[in-house]
């Protein structure tokens, strides 16, 4: 144990500067996306749901792909870049959310979704399967921020109505509407 | 002591100014319409609009009311007013959709036998003229019609901006058209309805210098339609040597096929499931 702790250190003394830093960032990297993946609680409920039942397979990839795309938003918004929202997103959602991203960009805002608790309730899945609704009461941590000036920070809960359809490997959010109620 | 109390003072004043600035905005705004948002306090602020689609800043007068532009406030959703001075202020209000001006409208599937009970189905999508879902409950007219005749009609109340139907296929081979209205305004859509499976398959045959020629009478289904060219049927002879088989596909209506037994033999027809009549062929003389 000790000749192999010494040698790791032996070795790891001849590794270049850069080599270390990179592996540092990776591994900064992927400690970032598993955080960020955590901070959004999923949960569907199914039971009212028609004229298709969901089975169970697709109300897991459901649950996956919603966690997904909100975890995308979230980085969008809080970076402004357009990258995370090519493969959760498509039709109107996408185009909206591009346009937030281009026009916080333009006015130097960012926002932030912290914690992030989504409850789901499956309202309509269409008969052949190539639509469902659900409704979110989302819950979470709105920052917003005027470069790096916070004015805005609170607990927010939000009910949106969703689409999403399925393309090829995933389930894809097309309409995200924010209302008062359901 | 003298500054003391000034600065006491000072800071009651800005105190007092801070708790006058406030920020209030309508409930709820209808899509594409205009919206003031009115402002209490004086001097300048910062003034923010966050929703769908938008994030700007703007530097306001407290104490007077800031206008919202319709195309500020085009897309339905969540909006954030943040005023911001010495502290910020916020309010929120939502933008719902205004009234439908198209319908998206998805029908499955493309193609469908005849009578197939379910087989058709349509959901129905109000949109805005911003693309919005339009929630409130609208009534959705459904028509399917073969020909001329009226195979389906129902009104259905649109449900969290959704209207569906599911119904049987008509009983006549040609053109569904599957129509989706709301007041003037109209979709269509076309279900291509195809025979269904063969019905009475029948054949009849003769011996020829070759073997056996068989045939099919014109195959049916059993409403009638002819089933479409190119559907396999399986012709298999069986004689004192075996049995043979041969695949062949419908054309103009009709499936022929030679077979080769030289003995004779029980000639059997088949499409898919259904099975046909047997046909005895004498040996060759």
């Amino acid at each position: 144990m000790s000749i192999a702790a010494a040698n790791g250190l032996s070795r790891s003394s001849r590794i270049a500067p850069t080599t270390v830093m990179a592996f540092v960032l990776v591994l900064g990297l992927l400690f970032h996306a598993n955080a960020a993946d955590s901070t959004v609680q999923v949960q569907l409920d199914s039971k009212n749901t028609g004229p298709r039942a969901i089975e169970s397979a697709t109300e897991r990839g459901i649950v996956r792909d919603y966690r997904g795309a909100w975890t995308s938003m979230a980085e969008a918004l809080e970076f402004n870049t357009l990258d995370p929202l090519d493969g959760p997103f498509t039709g109107d959602a996408k185009r909206l959310l591009r346009d937030t991203v281009a026009s916080q960009e333009k006015s130097g805002l960012r926002r932030k979704y912290l914690d992030q608790n989504h409850k789901l309730e499956a309202v309509f899945y269409a008969p052949e399967g190539d639509v469902i609704e659900l409704h979110d009461t989302a819950e979470y941590q709105l920052q917003v921020l005027d470069g790096d000036k916070l004015i805005e920070n609170e607990r927010v809960t939000l009910h949106y109505v969703v689409l999403m359809t399925p393309s090829a490997d995933r389930w894809m959010v097309r309409h995200m509407q924010a209302v008062s109620q359901f | 002591m003298r500054r003391l109390l000034i600065c006491v003072a000072v800071c009651l004043v800005q105190a007092c100014s801070a708790q006058s600035t406030d920020i209030s905005a309508p409930a709820s705004v209808v899509a594409g319409d205009e919206a003031t948002l009115s402002t209490t306090g004086s001097g300048r602020a910062s003034f923010y609009l966050l929703g769908p689609g938008i994030s700007r800043k703007s530097d306001v007068a407290l104490g007077q009311a800031i206008q919202l532009h319709a195309q500020d406030l085009r897309n339905a959703g969540a909006y954030l007013a943040i005023l911001c001075s010495d502290t910020c202020h916020r309010a929120t209000f939502y933008v719902n959709a205004a009234k439908p001006t198209s319908l998206t409208f998805v029908v499955h599937p493309s193609r469908v036998p005849v009578k197939l009970n379910d087989a058709v189905s349509g959901v129905a999508f109000p949109f805005d003229q911003f693309h919005n879902l339009a929630l409130r409950p609208v009534t959705v007219d459904f028509q399917l019609t073969e020909g001329n005749a009226s195979l389906f009609s129902r009104a259905v109340r649109a449900q969290d901006g959704i209207a569906w139907f599911r119904t049987t296929s008509g009983k006549s081979a040609g053109a569904l058209q599957v129509v989706a209205a709301i007041d003037d305004l109209s979709v269509r859509r076309v279900v291509q309805q195809v025979a269904s499976d063969p019905c009475n398959l029948r054949i009849k045959g003769q011996r020829t210098a070759a073997g056996i020629l068989v045939e099919t009478e014109p195959v049916h289904d059993c409403s009638g339609n002819p089933v479409s060219d190119g559907t396999m049927v399986t012709f298999t002879a069986t004689d004192a040597s075996g049995k043979s088989t041969v695949d062949a596909p419908i054309k103009q209506g009709v499936a022929r096929a030679q077979m080769t037994a030289s003995t004779a033999a029980v000639i059997s027809v088949a499409s898919g499931v259904v099975m046909g009549n047997e046909l005895r062929v004498g040996a060759r003389p």
